[in-house]
């Protein structure tokens, strides 16, 4: 019985995802209720996505170079943010009056979305690396920074009791207790960053840039080339999934005990 | 009782009060030793802020090309809110619906909703329906996926007792899982508004032509670094005041909540 049922609801799941693509199979070449420059069929999807492996046309170049283009802006981007971020977070959680100067300022900063910084950066900055990849660090950076300041603050009062008794010094409370109290917190603020980083990375490509899979999505849409614009979807989805497994899988491997 | 100030208080404020003022006087100088004409100085960008409410920029004033993008997120919001939740909360109970839709569900779920620009503006053209459906992509991953957690994670103890005072399938799922659901659903309306705003951002940002986005476009387009820094202040009060009009609502309608602040 419970064996059975469980068949049935992979064979369902199996169903919908079959139905799924066939629907959107039927609509696109059977049916041609959908033309071509607006939903490509997933076989031409196919196709493109293995041309576009070697062929540059229509943007200007193969999806690697899109891919590694994207990757190397927001990974820069990201370090920056953590390396920056999570001592920041740490500084403004365990120093007081740290704490009550600089978090009005950052309040005040993080209710504007790092998006809307994108034309000022472009001004300043031109359309090089240099402009999305802070971009990227200011989306990285700010959940970084509430994450750390939260798990800081989530350190019981008593564990730092225990360490003030023991004679530890302020500093070594600090990095005892307080730092493995918010690692759980820290990871789960690197994972939203790296999921803002890409975010913010693909607006700043669509915005402004000569390459990237932002940009060769935004292309795609100029030329009316909506089978571009899907396989480029596709990527950024595919690659923002593998990042995310990354730091799944090193958050398991480091974060003992859990919260 | 006497009406004394609290000393911590008062320190809170007023050291509040000099780091923001501190951070302005650092940019006013700097713009005076520098000279530059590049970026505006914190005067300018006051001053322009203040004008922005009365004068209008291209169609509308400030206030106008607000009130226009606050109505692209509330329609694309409250769609995502009414399927998002109901989505959640039926995957989460019922094992069939969780079957056919999870699979799917993950499928799409990684695509950025930014990435859904440009196929938005293929479909639906340049209007107001592609911000609705873009706004609708980025508020629905947040409310299904929290909708679902918090279905998921309804306590057995309740559901058993219910069970064993003869409740049914239904009823349990109205009466016990739609209500324990609630506090997290609430933590994926906030998610999800503020990833709202941010995509009618960079939606209007894209093409548009009205709307808070726009004005900073507009900006970008003959050099006005005032207005673009004054309509970011602009961006940047609203989405404060939606973010603290959610946490009042989670308030008043959660009192019974005691793990949220």
């Amino acid at each position: 019985m419970q064996v059975s049922k469980r068949f049935c609801l992979k064979i369902v799941s199996a169903l919908s995802i079959l139905l799924f693509l066939l629907i959107w199979y039927l609509t696109t070449d059977v049916l041609k209720t959908v033309p071509p420059t607006s939903l490509p069929s997933p076989i031409k999807v196919c196709q493109t996505f293995v041309e576009k492996l070697h062929n540059t046309a229509p943007d200007g170049a193969t999806l690697g170079v899109h891919i590694l283009a994207s990757l190397q802006v927001s990974l820069t981007g990201f370090t920056l943010g953590c390396v920056i971020g999570i001592p920041l977070g740490i500084f403004m959680a365990w120093f007081h009056r740290f704490d009550l100067l600089t978090k009005p300022v950052f309040d005040f900063l993080r209710t504007i979305p790092p998006i809307a910084f994108i034309p000022i950066m472009i001004i300043l900055l031109g359309i090089g690396v240099l402009a999305k990849a802070s971009i990227v660090f200011l989306s990285a950076f700010i959940p970084c920074v509430i994450n750390t300041y939260t798990g800081i603050k989530a350190t019981k009062p008593v564990h730092i009791w225990v360490a003030q008794t023991f004679g530890a010094s302020r500093m070594r409370t600090l990095w005892k207790v307080a730092v493995p109290t918010a690692l759980p917190f820290i990871f789960t603020g690197m994972k939203v960053s790296l999921n803002a980083a890409w975010t913010s990375l693909l607006a700043a490509e669509m915005l402004g840039s000569s390459k990237g899979l932002g940009f060769m999505i935004q292309m795609g849409r100029l030329l009316i080339r909506a089978d571009v614009v899907v396989v480029g979807m596709i990527t950024i989805g595919f690659i923002g999934f593998i990042l995310s497994a990354i730091l799944d899988y090193l958050e398991t491997t480091f974060v003992k005990g859990g919260a | 009782m006497k009406k004394r100030i609290d000393p911590k208080r008062m320190e809170s404020i007023v050291l509040g009060i000099i780091s923001f003022l501190s951070l302005l006087i650092l940019w006013q100088t700097a713009i005076w030793i520098t000279g530059t004409t590049r970026f505006p100085s914190p005067t300018t960008v006051i001053v322009r802020f203040f004008r922005a409410l009365v004068e209008p920029i291209g169609p509308y004033t400030v206030i106008g090309h607000v009130a226009w993008s606050f109505s692209r997120v509330f329609v694309g919001y409250s769609l995502a809110a009414l399927l998002g939740i109901t989505l959640g909360l039926t995957m989460g109970w019922f094992p069939y619906v969780r079957a056919a839709f999870k699979p799917l569900f993950d499928l799409l779920r990684p695509i950025a909703p930014l990435a859904w620009i440009p196929l938005a503006i293929l479909w639906m053209g340049i209007e107001e329906k592609s911000k609705y459906f873009l706004i609708f992509v980025a508020s629905f991953v947040p409310f299904t996926l929290n909708a679902y957690a918090g279905s998921i994670k309804a306590d057995r103890q309740l559901i058993g007792a219910a069970k064993m005072l003869g409740a049914k399938n239904n009823q349990l799922f109205f009466k016990i899982v739609v209500p324990s659901s609630v506090p997290q659903i609430f933590s994926g309306a906030q998610v999800a508004l503020s990833n709202a705003w941010m995509t009618m951002l960079a939606a209007e940002m894209i093409r548009s032509s009205y709307g808070i986005g726009w004005v900073i476009i507009a900006g970008q387009q003959v050099n006005d670094m005032a207005q673009m820094i004054a309509s970011m202040i602009a961006i940047g009060i609203v989405g404060f005041l939606l973010a603290t009009g959610m946490r009042l609502l989670e308030r008043r309608f959660l009192v019974w909540n005691n793990q949220g602040i």
